[in-house]
């Protein structure tokens, strides 16, 4: 009796495990004007939920479903086991999108599915691979615009910046902002620093104190869920945030002045749209979503929210947007 | 002023004091928690998972009850039911602790995950009522005392749960049959006391300090905002503080506080060092820790054989 009730527990907390691990395997919606029998996979490295990065390329694949028909499979990864989730994601699409800069090892695994298309979101494999289309985001314009901001909205002088971990696509971002601030000011102070995890609000809550007690009143997260915790940080001390990937002033319209966005979403439904109408020229090359094309910039939330940014100020950054699609203004990259 | 004092003055702020306070107060009180399964000699890896569990049903609890007492209410009942369930598995049917500590960690992400997400849909949830802080404007012209003004009330409700399972562990009858459970058990039933009793009572303990440890991160330190696997390996280092502090709560205290303290000198540290190696301070500490606990108890054997 003991053993048999010890062996229902043990399946018991299994199955608690798959039930983690489900995700929504919603079936694509039909019943679009335009039909493609295209089977998409969507893999993440982290999980959804952020309000930004992940969250915005599902919004993307589901409106690949509800507008094309695709079939999509959603997949998470939790940060951890991304080759074994690719592999599995290769076996049941003909297009995966790995979402993330972690999945580095697509470059030996791709050419193991040449039948499938894949798609990798905000890094690049080192040398072209016939089947992967890497597509990365000029950030670090958007921060520029997003730097050029705080530096204009502080009043102490400082500016600080929260990061998820000491890493390129991470710094890349934290350049642009810091060409930013003092391409509004040069006397400007940028102040950064890392929460080394990306889904812990309360280290968030604790980097943006930090940068705070060394008088930064304007601070820009790039930590996904960790940067939770900089809002309610900006929130409890009264100073500003600026959201990242998706426009989140709406989280909390007093303290988030502006986000920079990086349209994940759109540039991954544009890719796959392309594809479904038989256009696989991208294929095997990467493709920079940047400003010039619309796919990076910055939100100001919707109609309706308090707007702390004055006019002239947001009349500035759109000189500065000009300036740097015509290429008279180059913003620094760590790529 | 020198620039050797300038960086100095950044990283021994008070902010650095306050950080201290907060960040070890999760902590602290799984370490608290700990203390009791490690006295009743279960050793309990499963910490993590519980904190996760209470920082989730707290916030559940303050979103359904739109109140954070509600919220800490229903994360106390959770706690006690996973104590139960801990100490069914271990205490009853016996099984390896170890085993069942992984179990529990992984069952608790997903758990968690699965009802935030029925719950709330992908997003998590942030703004549920939470629990009140101290603001006590004349405490900021104080010059020490500064560090504890602007903190949540748990961070004080935890000295006293300090004291209280302090004198419990050592001052009470119940106490010393908690760690005659664990060191000497056989003694212990020749004295008509159940040893497994005790070990159900450490478990429920546990699992009530671990869940008011989640309580505090969500409701206390965030304001009433779940977000995925949110506890971050507090469990572990909890442990870490348990072992280090040989199950004592009030030493746990200390190393809680110590941990908390090298974690916000690392971030403030960050401005002059690279973060890979900011972040690596916490777990070279508890390196340095446990170096020194054993070091320290081959010199007691040694003076106990010279005794002798």
């Amino acid at each position: 009796m003991k053993k048999f009730v010890s062996l229902f527990l043990a399946l018991v907390l299994m199955l608690a495990l798959f039930v983690g691990c489900d995700g929504d395997k919603k079936p694509g919606e039909t019943g679009a004007a335009q039909k493609s029998d295209l089977k998409l996979a969507l893999v993440v490295a982290g999980q959804f939920g952020d309000r930004s990065f992940y969250d915005s390329s599902k919004d993307g694949v589901d409106r690949l479903a509800k507008d094309l028909g695709i079939q999509v499979t959603k997949i998470e990864c939790n940060n951890d086991g991304h080759d074994a989730q690719m592999k599995n994601a290769a076996d049941k699409a003909d297009v995966v999108v790995c979402v993330g800069w972690e999945f580095y090892n697509i470059e030996e695994i791709a050419p193991q599915y040449p039948n499938v298309k894949w798609i990798w979101i905000d890094n690049a494999t080192s040398k072209p691979v016939a089947n992967v289309l890497n597509i990365t985001y000029a950030q670090n314009e958007g921060s520029f615009l997003a730097g050029y901001i705080a530096a204009a909205m502080s009043k102490t002088g400082v500016v600080g910046a929260v990061g998820g971990e000491d890493q390129d696509v991470i710094n890349d971002f934290i350049v642009g902002y810091k060409q930013g601030a003092a391409a509004y000011d040069a006397k400007v102070k940028v102040v950064t620093n890392y929460a080394d995890t990306y889904d812990d609000p309360a280290k968030g809550k604790e980097c943006a104190f930090a940068l705070n007690d060394q008088k930064a009143d304007v601070i820009f997260q790039i930590a996904s869920a960790t940067g939770d915790g900089v809002f309610e940080a900006a929130k409890e001390r009264g100073f500003y945030a600026i959201g990242v990937d998706s426009d989140q002033k709406y989280i909390n319209p007093d303290v988030i002045i502006c986000s920079m966005k990086k349209e994940v979403g759109n540039s991954i439904y544009d890719a796959v749209k392309a594809l479904a109408e038989g256009d696989a020229s991208r294929w095997g090359t990467t493709w920079v979503a940047d400003m010039s094309s619309g796919y990076v910039g910055i939100g100001y939330g919707d109609a309706g929210m308090t707007q702390q940014i004055p006019d002239e100020v947001k009349t500035a950054v759109e000189e500065m947007a000009k300036k740097i699609i015509s290429g008279e203004i180059k913003v620094d990259t760590t790529r | 002023m020198s620039e050797f004092e300038k960086v100095l003055s950044s990283i021994f702020s008070y902010g650095t004091l306050q950080q201290m306070l907060r960040s070890a107060t999760p902590v602290a009180l799984a370490a608290i928690g700990g203390s009791m399964t490690e006295h009743a000699g279960i050793m309990n890896i499963g910490m993590d998972g519980m904190i996760l569990m209470g920082a989730f049903f707290g916030v559940l609890g303050s979103f359904l009850f739109h109140t954070a007492l509600a919220g800490v209410g229903m994360a106390v009942v959770m706690g006690v039911l996973v104590g139960l369930f801990f100490a069914l598995l271990v205490v009853r049917y016996k099984s390896d602790e170890f085993i069942i500590g992984c179990a529990l960690n992984t069952f608790a992400i997903g758990l968690t995950s699965y009802l935030s997400r029925s719950y709330f849909g992908t997003s998590g949830t942030k703004g549920n009522p939470a629990l009140p802080m101290l603001r006590l404007a004349f405490l900021d012209k104080i010059p020490v005392l500064r560090i504890f003004n602007n903190q949540s009330l748990f961070v004080y409700l935890t000295w006293i749960i300090v004291i209280a399972a302090w004198i419990f562990v050592y001052k009470t009858p119940y106490g010393f049959w908690l760690r005659a459970s664990g060191e000497k058990p056989d003694t212990l039933r020749t004295a008509g006391i159940s040893p497994k009793r005790m070990k159900w009572i450490a478990s429920i303990l546990c699992g009530v300090l671990c869940a008011l440890a989640g309580a505090h991160l969500s409701l206390g330190q965030l304001s009433g905002t779940f977000a995925e696997n949110m506890s971050n390996s507090r469990g572990f280092i909890a442990f870490a503080c348990v072992i280090f502090a040989a199950a004592n709560p009030a030493k746990a205290y200390i190393a809680a506080l110590m941990f908390g303290f090298f974690e916000a000198i690392g971030l403030r540290l960050q401005g002059y060092v690279s973060s890979d190696l900011t972040n690596t301070i916490p777990y070279i500490i508890t390196i340095v820790m446990m170096a020194w606990v054993v070091v320290r108890k081959q010199a007691k054997k040694r003076t106990a054989k010279q005794e002798t």
